[in-house]
């Protein structure tokens, strides 16, 4: 039987920057953040109030994960195209979220939208992925 | 429940000022007064958008920055609590203890055990699927 969801990944364009939007900026903990001997970074983020959630931030083009160039070449052009998308952030509230984010400098595409599900506004971390930040409807 | 822009602008501007002031002796009143609303209605407002009343959200805030300090070298306890914005050693342990489920000191020592651990065998850390995978083994 499987229960949870234990570990999740997460591939971006850059590490550092992304540390600082997910850590900095968005308030994700960090659990572990360690460099092996080869360069490799292991770097896992927990959600603010979702510490069994690991979120492994991981660097396809850079280095330490043995992937051949057409794997990386792939990863590259699904990156700069924000072709992926990483799934949905869970915010109490959509547009004073939305408001103090762009204040800091987050990009979105668009202005926070009433959907038959909640209020959503798509972010963007600038390394690559968009997510749903997104209000859920009260039931 | 959907406000009018300004509404959002105020409440944000006084999240903002609680982020950058937690160290400090700030209270309700003067974090009202950045939303230019009175204290009930502001604490009304907050806690509808947040989820989480000013003085808890204030809280929250003192604790991760204290949880981050503590994770760091040469800085006792004490300081922890006092830098931020905690007047008692006592209600922080027991603040602190009530939402990590250590006490401070202790979670200190996890920490530096976890990370001198992380340093010296890194894989420990890492799903073996992800070793295979990145071929790091």
């Amino acid at each position: 039987m499987v229960t949870k969801l234990s570990h999740a990944s997460i591939f971006v364009t850059d590490q550092q920057k992304a540390y600082d939007f997910y850590v900095t900026t968005l308030g994700f903990k960090v659990n572990t953040d360690v460099t092996m001997e080869n360069g490799f970074r292991w770097l896992t983020i927990t959600p603010p109030e979702q510490p069994d959630l690991e979120i492994a931030i991981l660097a396809p083009l850079h280095g330490g994960m043995h992937y051949n160039t057409e794997v990386v070449n792939a990863f590259k052009v699904l990156l700069e195209n924000e072709a992926l998308g990483a799934g949905v952030l869970y915010t109490p509230d959509c547009r004073a979220t939305y408001e103090e984010l762009k204040a800091r400098g987050v990009k979105f595409k668009g202005e926070p939208k009433e959907q038959f599900y909640g209020i959503e506004a798509i972010i963007t971390d600038g390394c690559g992925n968009w997510f749903s930040m997104t209000q859920p409807k009260e039931m | 429940m959907a406000y009018a822009a300004d509404i959002y602008e105020r409440m944000v501007s006084a999240k903002v000022y609680i982020d950058k002031n937690f160290d400090s002796n700030i209270d309700l009143a003067g974090i009202s007064r950045q939303a230019c609303l009175s204290p009930y209605h502001f604490h009304r407002l907050f806690t509808t958008i947040y989820r989480k009343t000013p003085h808890q959200y204030l809280t929250w805030k003192r604790l991760e920055k204290a949880r981050l300090l503590l994770e760091k070298e040469g800085i006792s306890v004490t300081e922890v609590c006092n830098s931020v914005g905690f007047e008692s050693l006592s209600s922080f342990s027991l603040l602190f203890k009530r939402e990590s489920g250590y006490a401070p000191q202790y979670y200190r020592n996890i920490a530096y055990l976890k990370k001198k651990l992380a340093k010296e065998q890194p894989k420990r850390f890492i799903p073996h699927c992800y070793i295979e995978t990145f071929k790091l083994g």
